[in-house]
């Protein structure tokens, strides 16, 4: 009679860690082969590049906890892009690696976005301050 | 083990492994390289691997994270210090879940592919783990809501980035485990007041660039 199969930690843990460096070895290649190479930034739903949008509305500076940063204002933005109820929608700003951080238009009214694609948020956690956006997205 | 000395132990290491965080951390993170990964590697999992072997006490690490987690609240450099505290103190459960099985004097990993495993294991989970609930977190204590969705697709670059803790994890946790004399033989009367001047330290420091850098 065979004896039953155990996996004794002798061989558990081997397999677990070559199970995460799989997932991880797996994850690296899925996020570079996703990466997205664009310079132009869509905002709900329509392509403009960043001269476009730095064209239509004027610059602003705002203070945050990292100094002052200049760019121009989210609300005026979204106003040029044409929406007209700001305050009916959720806003997800999407950075090429495939962050992307949603707010409301409390949060959005406050912030900007620079020439170099970043969104800034003064008094919220940095982790909102999406960088390399390639999108925003209304919804 | 006596109680006094394990509490003594608890503050001593929380607040080594949250000085690192806080200090070495962000300077790390300001020459622009990836800090979360190299702390965990390098500091986060050495020290709570090393105090198991010290104290031989399960249940430490929860404690380590809770010190080194309020540590972090003074932290002027990031911008939701409530989360990063909170991750801090999620690694430290996690790594309790992960070693609950082992010995806390680490017999059973004899072999050197052992040592290496449960170092590359622990390191990815503790740091995926942590990255998942900052990201969880930041956006519900900033106020903006979690969405789901927003997770879902970071996902693969939150699992990809756990690669580099799980290989610098895979050389350090082996040489710590390899030095296998670890007792507290000096006397108390020198413990208790080393180990409350560092903790002080520690403290201090990080007190210390909170107000310089809110100021």
């Amino acid at each position: 009679m065979r004896p039953p199969m155990t996996l004794g930690k002798e061989k558990l843990i081997p397999i677990l860690a070559m199970v995460v460096l799989l997932i991880g070895t797996f994850s690296a290649i899925f996020v570079n082969a996703t990466l997205v190479d664009k310079n132009t930034i869509t905002i709900n739903g329509n392509e403009y590049s960043i001269e476009q949008i730095f064209s239509i509305t004027e610059s602003k500076e705002i203070e945050t906890d990292e100094g002052k940063k200049s760019g121009i204002s989210l609300e005026d933005l979204m106003i040029q892009s044409g929406i007209s109820c700001l305050t009916c929608y959720k806003y997800t700003f999407k950075a090429k690696d495939g962050y992307q951080q949603t707010v409301d238009f409390d949060t959005l009214k406050s912030g900007i976005l620079t020439k170099y694609n970043r969104v800034y948020f003064p008094n919220t956690a940095h982790a909102l301050w999406v960088r390399d956006v390639i999108e925003i997205e209304v919804k | 083990m006596n109680r006094k000395k394990m509490i003594m132990g608890i503050i001593l290491f929380g607040s080594l492994w949250g000085f690192s965080e806080v200090i070495i951390g962000s300077i790390v993170a300001d020459a622009g390289l990836p800090s979360g990964g190299l702390m965990t590697g390098f500091f986060a999992l050495p020290i709570l691997v090393l105090t198991r072997m010290i104290y031989k006490q399960p249940g430490m690490a929860l404690g380590l994270g809770l010190v080194a987690g309020s540590l972090r609240l003074f932290n002027p450099f990031v911008g939701c210090h409530i989360c990063s505290a909170i991750a801090i103190m999620a690694e430290g459960a996690l790594f309790e879940m992960i070693f609950y099985g082992i010995s806390t004097d680490f017999k059973e990993l004899k072999s050197i592919t052992m040592k290496s495993s449960i170092g590359i294991f622990s390191a990815y989970i503790i740091f995926v783990g942590g990255y998942i609930v900052t990201q969880v977190l930041t956006p519900i204590v900033a106020g903006s809501g979690f969405y789901l969705e927003n997770l879902i697709v970071f996902m693969p670059k939150i699992l990809a980035a756990g690669i580099l803790p799980a290989l610098i994890a895979s050389f350090t946790i082996p040489i710590i485990i390899s030095v296998k004399k670890f007792d507290i033989s000096i006397k108390d009367k020198i413990y208790y007041p080393t180990s409350a001047g560092i903790s002080l330290l520690c403290w201090i420091i990080v007190i210390l660039s909170w107000i310089l850098f809110t100021a």
